[in-house]
């Protein structure tokens, strides 16, 4: 009796050692690439984020960084996960060895997009040759939708943008996309290069018309914005980690600050999908055309 | 008058009703009684229900099918988010919407914008129906085959390629017929 | 096997006549790989009475009132017609409704079942893996001495069904406007209605002759081996069914692209499961049903009024699964046959054998 007693005591000795795990789950980050603001894209992301946490066994933290600072961060280590416009990832691929994760689903192009060129209706401006010495508006510099697709089509369609407009300009603050539309739709400016996807947005919410605008020109299709991982993160949690994005649902929910919140609906994404890194290629070129990073050359 | 036992009864009620139902037949009015314009009514009203539907639906999207024929398929797709507005997950849209999107170069869209709308409607199948899209379909999966099948099995593990050569073979499934 | 045994050859002719006529009859206009199914013709004529609202699936199948009406051809010209009934008829009644929610899971009857599998489609492979484990598990149940009440004879009540088909066929023959009929989908995928009729006719009076059955078949192959009469019936109206598509250009191996077919392995499996075990409990597939109830036999009419309300029932509350996969209602639905025979079967067993 006396035996057994001690030996039932002795017992919980054998589990001692793996206490100190329980509380173990790695701290890592995810580097959100700042849209429209900061406050807006951290609340569209968080859930993303907490949704990861409860799903790989990792905790990740929400971060919000601006396009430039992504290489820097990287390569101190930062982040263990980024989600960036496709431009960024090609970029990041060939500073940091950047893998691919899953692209962002959004829009009639599912997990594409492309950059436009627009112009009121009835501004007289029909087609892109008639876009020189125009007053053009263009997004951030480093959006593939607000820059270098049009960028791009203005020099397929032998336009030069340094010399054969009049002016062009990148609207200051937040929310640049939806201002550069509204900038050619109240006249300040003749063109804009518009985001194919935010063209769509605005007409499904009413604050456009379709027929209020005429589209110039428009890029071929590339990526949306993408997941990637650190080239050091470990195999195993990569694996969780896109399972846990091709997995998502509109259904899903993570909590965030003591919220349950639908991870879709509050990121404004319809899913994930696994694309291939040859998927680029065509965005690749265009940066090579446009002499964009990581091409660019002085 | 003898009278008549149980059964002989019966079939006296029997051979009455019978001869009643078949006098009704024989003697009703033709084509001007209210059960036959009734029938006729309804069949006529079928059709008719089916042709407005198929006017109204053509009246609807022709803003779009203006647009694309007029090679402005991003304003033929700005048009049919606006549409949409007003008549959300209608399956001619999504039809439209994939035809838009294969002649973008968006063939894995296209595949499946036509899956949805198959999916609510079969009637895009139909050899003979006002909206078929029969031979479009059938060359769509072709293209799918060709294109997504190879890429697929060079990738096995890649699962958006498994959905999108999923899709083809349903699209192709519907073709091939069966009851559904 | 009796090679003089003439009732052996009767199920062969009747098998082979099955097999042909039926891949015949998708060449000559009714749906692919479905030239005969007894759940989607169902469907069909249900909708064609107004008693579901898929307007793609209305057309009244003359090949059921032929099966209904050559089964009682030929039972009345050999006197085998026998007006019978009152063993368990409501169960009956929801066994129909099951076994049409079955067939509806599976996208097709225990017939169109062979047929898939004689034009190539290998996905009715997991179908006929679950019809025979339903048909083994409806025997384990019958050997738990789980019986239905014997049936009794029943005079008059057998020749309900049979009237009411005749009077479908003057509906068919005269086509009053209250017939619904689909301007497009499957149920215009039919073949010419006289030719229809006569088969339907034809087979209708030789599986009552013969007492074809393939739930039967497998069933008696597995109690009785290869003395089985009805397995080489089987085997003959499979056998025929691959020649006639591999002459007619109607066979493509293969689990993708097939026609009124989806890859959703395990419930097709488990709808067949449901087809088979039901149909052992209660005498016959869907098939025989009708040919039953074209006998005379009251309690198979029962069951063929509960496959018409079943294939309503399957249409109008979205459990039919396509080529997109299977519902989730249609897999609640299987689920919930399956509870009804094992709650059943604990009603009725022999409790004190079980």
């Amino acid at each position: 009796m006396t035996r057994r007693f001690l030996l039932l005591l002795l017992l919980p000795l054998f589990f001692l050692p793996g206490c100190d795990r329980l509380g173990e789950r790695p701290k890592l980050k995810i580097g959100y690439m700042n849209c429209n603001n900061e406050r807006e894209t951290y609340q569209r992301f968080a859930p993303i984020s907490s949704y990861l946490s409860e799903k790989t066994g990792a905790e990740f933290e929400t971060v919000v960084a601006d396009t430039h600072e992504f290489e820097e961060r990287m390569k101190a280590g930062e982040f263990a996960l980024v989600h960036t416009n496709s431009l960024l990832y090609i970029i990041l691929k060939e500073a940091v060895g950047l893998k691919l994760l899953a692209a962002e689903k959004r829009g009639a192009f599912g997990t594409h997009t492309a950059g436009a060129l627009i112009a009121r209706k009835g501004s007289g401006i029909e087609k892109i040759e008639d876009i020189k010495g125009k007053r053009l508006i263009f997004g951030p510099m480093m959006a593939p939708s607000g820059y270098l697709a049009q960028y791009d089509l203005m020099l397929a369609a032998g336009i030069d943008p340094e010399r054969d407009l009049a002016y062009y300009a990148i609207p200051p603050g937040a929310f640049k996309h939806e201002k550069l539309v509204y900038a050619v739709y109240f006249g300040d400016f003749d063109v804009a290069a518009a985001p194919v996807l935010d063209l769509e947005e605005m007409t499904r919410e009413g604050k456009i018309e379709a027929d209020d605008f005429t589209i110039l020109a428009q890029s071929a299709t590339y990526p949306y914005c993408t997941f990637g991982a650190a080239a050091d993160l470990d195999p195993a949690l990569f694996a969780k980690i896109k399972a846990a994005l091709l997995d998502l649902g509109p259904e899903d929910t993570a909590e965030v600050d003591g919220e349950r919140l639908k991870v879709l609906k509050t990121s404004w994404a319809e899913g994930f999908e696994d694309l291939l890194d040859s998927d680029y290629d065509g965005l690749r070129e265009m940066a090579r055309r446009a002499n964009m990073p990581p091409y660019q050359s002085y | 008058m003898a009278k008549l036992s149980c059964a002989g009864r019966l079939w006296l009620l029997l051979f009455l009703a019978t001869a009643g139902l078949v006098a009704l037949f024989a003697f009703s009015p033709q084509g001007e009684g209210p059960a036959r314009s009734s029938a006729l009514d309804k069949g006529l009203e079928r059709e008719l229900a089916r042709q407005a539907r198929a006017a109204f639906v053509r009246e609807l999207y022709a803003p779009v099918v203006e647009l694309r024929d007029s090679g402005q398929p991003q304003a033929a797709l700005l048009k049919l988010e606006e549409l949409a507005r007003a008549y959300p997950g209608d399956p001619f849209a999504l039809v439209l919407r994939a035809e838009i999107l294969r002649e973008m170069g968006r063939v894995d869209q296209a595949i499946h914008h036509y899956a949805r709308a198959l999916r609510l409607n079969g009637e895009y199948l139909d050899e003979q129906g006002p909206f078929t899209r029969r031979t479009e379909i059938r060359q769509l999966v072709e293209e799918g085959l060709a294109t997504f099948l190879p890429r697929f099995q060079a990738h096995p593990d890649n699962r958006s390629l498994a959905a999108t050569v999923k899709e083809v073979y349903y699209l192709q499934s519907r073709l091939a017929g069966g009851c559904e | 096997m009796n090679l003089r045994d003439r009732h052996l050859w009767l199920v062969i002719s009747a098998g082979l006549a099955l097999g042909v006529l039926g891949a015949l009859l998708a060449v000559w206009g009714n749906p692919e790989n479905s030239g005969i199914c007894v759940s989607c013709f169902l469907e069909n004529s249900a909708g064609a009475l107004g008693l579901h609202d898929n307007e793609r699936m209305r057309y009244l199948r003359p090949e059921l009132i032929g099966f209904v009406l050559g089964a009682l051809a030929s039972s009345l010209l050999f006197r085998e017609f026998r007006s019978r009934g009152g063993s368990d008829p409501l169960p009956r009644f929801f066994g129909g409704i099951f076994l049409m929610v079955g067939c509806a899971v599976f996208i097709g009857c225990p017939i169109k079942l062979f047929l898939r599998l004689g034009a190539g489609d290998l996905t009715a492979l997991s179908g006929f893996a679950g019809l025979f484990a339903g048909v083994w598990g409806g025997l384990r149940t019958m050997v738990d001495e789980v019986r239905l009440a014997p049936a009794q004879p029943r005079r008059g009540s057998g020749l309900l069904i049979p009237a009411l088909f005749l009077l479908l066929l003057i509906f068919l023959l005269t086509g009053p406007g209250f017939l619904l009929t689909s301007a497009g989908g499957s149920a215009t995928a039919h073949a010419p209605r006289s030719v229809s009729l006569a088969v339907g006719l034809l087979l209708g009076g030789l599986a009552q002759r013969s007492r074809l059955c393939v739930t039967g078949a497998l069933r008696d192959a597995l109690l009785l081996g290869r003395r089985s009469p009805l397995l080489y019936g089987l085997l003959a109206f499979a056998l025929s069914a691959v020649l006639v598509n591999l002459g007619t250009g109607g066979f493509r191996l293969g689990f993708y692209g097939q026609p009124g077919a989806h890859t959703d392995q395990l419930w097709s499996f488990f709808g067949m499961a449901l087809v088979g075990w039901l149909s052992v409990l209660i005498g016959g597939c869907p098939f025989r049903q009708l040919i039953k109830a074209g006998e005379g036999d009251a309690d198979a009419g029962l069951v063929v009024m509960g496959m018409f309300v079943g294939g309503a029932v399957a249409q109008s509350w979205g459990l039919t699964a396509t080529a997109a996969g299977v519902p989730l209602y249609g897999k609640v639905a299987v689920l919930s046959g399956f509870i009804f025979i094992f709650a059943w079967s604990l009603f009725r067993r022999d409790s004190q054998a079980c």
